[in-house]
C-alpha cells in the first residue's frame, strides 16, 4: 500500500481520532453503567408483576417482555434502541465531518488542488470513517464482554458479537447514506438531518409498526428490522441480516462517489 | 504564440451559478515560463476562473485547461503539474505545518525534507505550531511553501500575498523571479496591482466576468491617462491645445497648462514644437491608473 492511499485514510483517521476516543469513551460508560444495576434485577419477582401490569402494546415497544432475563434486560435497556441509535449517529456526524462539513468549510479545497481524484478523496474519508466506527465497536464488545463476565449475565459471547456487528452495520449504512448525500451535495445540516432522520424513522417503524396489524408488514422495510428482527442476543443470526445492511451501504457509498464527479465543489 | 508554448488555454469560458453568472466569456492564453497577472477587484471573477482551472468547478460553456489536458476531463494529470495558493485559506487546524507539509508529500511524492526546511527558514516560519496558532501571515507563509515545495511547471497563486508584511512581500517576488528563472509558469491573480506590476510580463484586467484588457505591463501602462503639465515662455495656444483630440480638461492659467492624455502624446509634442516652452511634465502612468481607467470607461 503506498504512501498516497495511506494518507487519504489516514489523514481524516487522524482527524476523527479525539471524536472516536470521545464515542468510544461515552458507549463504554453508557454500557458499564446499565451493565452495574443487572444484579438489582436478576431474580425480582416484582418487576416482573409490574411489567406483567402494564399494557401489552407498551411491553412490546419497550421490548419489557423478558426483562427479567439477562438477554430481554440487555435488549430493553441497551440494544433494542440506545446503542443501535449512538452508534447510527456517531457514523452520521463521522461521515459528515470528514465529507459535507469540510467541504462546506472550504477545507477540502486545498486537497482538492493536488494530483487526487475527488472519488478517492471522498472514499479515503468513507474508509476512514468505517474503521473509526469499527474501533468504537470493537471497544463495545469488550466493555460488554467484560461487563458481563463481571455480573455474570452468561450471554453467549458468539451472540453479543453478533449484535454489536450487526450494530456497526447498521451504523455503517447510516454513514453510507451520509456519504451518499454529501457525494450529491456538500450541505453539512442536510447530511445529519437525513441521516440522522432515517436512523430514527427507522427505529419507530421498527418497534411501533408491529403495535398495529395493518402496519405490522411494513416493519420489514426498516433496516433495524432487518439487523434485530431475529432476537441476535439469543439465537444465531442468519447471513442474510449481514448481507441486507451491507450490501446497500456498498452501493450507497458508490452513489456519492458518483454524484461527486458531476457537481462543483463548494467554496468557503 | 504558439501552440506548444502555450501553457494555460482559456477559451470561452462562462460559469454561471443560477442566474448569477460569474465568468461571461473569457480568452486568455498564457506562455511557457511567463508571470501572467490576473487582475481584478474582489467579485470580478478571478477566483471562479482559477477554481475551473484546477477543476473545482465544472465551466458553464467554453474551456479551459492547461499543458493541452482539459481541467475537467483530465483534472488529475494537470493538477500533477501544477501547484495552488488558494485565495481564502482553510487550513487544517488541527495539524502543524510540518504535519500538512509532511500530509502533501504523501498524497503528491517527490517530497524533500530538505526543500521543506529552507523554505521554512526563507519565509522565517516555525512549521512545527499548530496551524490553528498561527496569524494570517504566517498561515500565508504555510501556503506558500506548500506552493513552492513541489517542482511544477505551472504555479498558481490567488491574492498571495494577503496577510504578508512587506519584507515577506518582497521575498515572495524573488520566489517568483527564482521559479520562473527554473522555466516555471506562474499564473498570479491579485487585486494588488502594485505587486502585479513588479512581479507580471503579461496582464490581463477582469471585471464583471469580462477581460477589460490584455497586454504586457508596458501596453496597458501606455494605455492608461497621463497627467502633463507645461510652463509656455509665450503665449499658449489655448484654442489649439483644447483642439487636440486626445485632451482631457485643458486648464490654462497664465503660462501653465495642465491636462490629462488619454491617447499619444505626439499630437501635443508636435503643437508643442512650435512654441517656446519653458519646461514640461509628464507623470509616468502605473498601472493603477491604466486599470481604474478602464473600469472608468467600460459599462458595467
Amino acid at each position: 500500500m503506498n504512501g498516497r492511499i495511506l494518507e487519504l485514510v489516514g489523514g481524516p483517521l487522524r482527524a476523527m481520532r479525539r471524536a472516536t476516543i470521545w464515542w468510544c469513551l461515552g458507549l463504554a460508560a453508557l454500557i458499564a453503567a446499565t451493565i452495574s444495576i443487572w444484579p438489582a434485577f436478576k431474580g425480582s419477582s416484582g418487576l416482573s408483576q409490574a411489567i406483567d401490569q402494564l399494557p401489552t402494546g407498551v411491553v412490546q415497544a419497550f421490548g419489557l417482555a423478558d426483562f427479567g432475563t439477562p438477554a430481554g434486560f440487555l435488549r430493553a435497556n441497551l440494544y433494542d434502541f440506545f446503542v443501535p441509535l449512538l452508534i447510527v449517529i456517531a457514523a452520521v456526524v463521522l461521515a459528515n465531518g470528514q465529507t459535507a462539513s469540510e467541504e462546506a468549510s472550504g477545507r477540502l479545497e486545498l486537497y482538492l488542488a493536488q494530483p487526487i481524484d475527488r472519488r478517492a478523496v471522498l472514499l479515503g474519508r468513507a474508509i476512514a470513517a468505517l474503521v473509526a466506527l469499527a474501533v468504537i465497536s470493537v471497544l463495545l464488545l469488550i466493555v460488554q464482554l467484560g461487563a458481563d463476565a463481571a455480573v455474570g449475565l452468561g450471554i453467549d459471547t458468539g451472540y453479543l458479537v453478533s449484535t454489536i456487528a450487526l450494530c456497526a452495520l447498521l451504523g455503517a449504512l447510516h454513514g453510507s447514506l451520509a456519504v451518499a448525500i454529501a457525494g450529491v451535495r456538500a450541505r453539512p445540516s442536510l447530511v445529519l438531518g437525513v441521516g440522522i432522520g432515517v436512523g430514527v424513522a427507522g427505529c419507530v417503524v421498527a418497534s411501533l409498526f408491529p403495535l398495529s396489524s395493518v402496519l405490522a408488514p411494513w416493519r420489514h422495510l426498516s433496516p433495524w428490522d432487518w439487523a434485530f428482527g431475529g432476537n441476535s442476543l439469543e439465537q444465531a443470526t442468519d447471513l442474510w441480516r449481514y448481507a441486507a445492511l451491507a450490501v446497500p451501504s456498498v452501493i450507497l457509498t458508490t452513489i456519492g462517489l458518483v454524484a461527486v464527479t458531476r457537481r462543483d465543489i463548494s467554496g468557503a | 504564440m504558439d501552440r506548444a508554448d502555450t501553457v494555460v488555454q482559456i477559451d470561452g469560458l462562462v460559469k454561471r451559478y443560477g442566474k448569477v453568472e460569474a465568468v461571461r466569456g473569457i480568452d486568455i492564453k498564457v506562455a511557457r515560463g511567463e508571470v501572467f497577472g490576473f487582475l481584478g477587484p474582489n467579485g470580478s471573477g478571478k477566483s471562479t476562473t482559477i477554481r475551473c482551472l484546477l477543476g473545482l468547478l465544472r465551466p458553464t460553456a467554453g474551456t479551459i485547461g492547461a499543458f493541452g489536458l482539459d481541467a475537467t476531463r483530465d483534472g488529475v494529470a494537470l493538477r500533477r503539474r501544477l501547484t495552488y495558493v488558494p485565495g481564502e485559506l482553510r487550513l487544517p487546524d488541527r495539524l502543524t505545518g510540518m504535519e500538512l507539509a509532511t500530509s502533501f508529500g504523501h498524497l503528491r511524492g517527490g517530497f524533500d525534507p530538505a526543500r521543506r526546511d529552507q523554505l521554512a527558514e526563507r519565509l522565517r516560519l516555525d512549521l512545527h505550531r499548530h496551524l490553528r496558532d498561527l496569524s494570517t501571515g504566517n498561515r500565508r507563509k504555510v501556503a506558500l511553501l506548500l506552493a513552492f515545495l513541489f517542482d511544477a511547471e505551472l504555479i498558481v497563486l490567488d491574492e498571495p500575498t494577503n496577510g504578508l508584511d512587506p519584507l515577506m512581500q518582497r521575498e515572495f517576488l524573488v520566489m517568483v523571479r527564482e521559479a520562473r528563472a527554473t522555466g516555471a509558469t506562474v499564473f498570479l491573480s491579485s487585486h494588488s496591482l502594485s505587486e502585479v506590476q513588479r512581479a507580471a510580463d503579461r496582464v490581463a484586467i477582469l471585471r464583471a466576468g469580462k477581460v477589460v484588457a490584455q497586454g504586457t505591463v508596458a501596453e496597458l501602462r501606455g494605455r492608461a491617462r497621463q497627467r502633463i503639465e507645461v510652463w509656455f515662455e509665450d503665449e499658449p495656444p489655448a484654442a489649439e491645445l483644447k483642439a487636440l483630440a486626445d485632451m482631457v480638461d485643458p486648464v490654462i492659467d497664465d503660462h501653465r497648462l495642465t491636462a490629462t492624455l488619454s491617447g499619444s502624446i505626439q499630437p501635443l509634442l508636435e503643437l508643442l514644437a512650435s512654441h517656446r516652452v519653458g519646461s514640461m511634465l509628464v507623470e509616468e502612468p502605473d498601472l493603477e491608473e491604466a486599470f481604474l481607467d478602464l473600469y472608468d470607461g467600460e459599462p458595467a
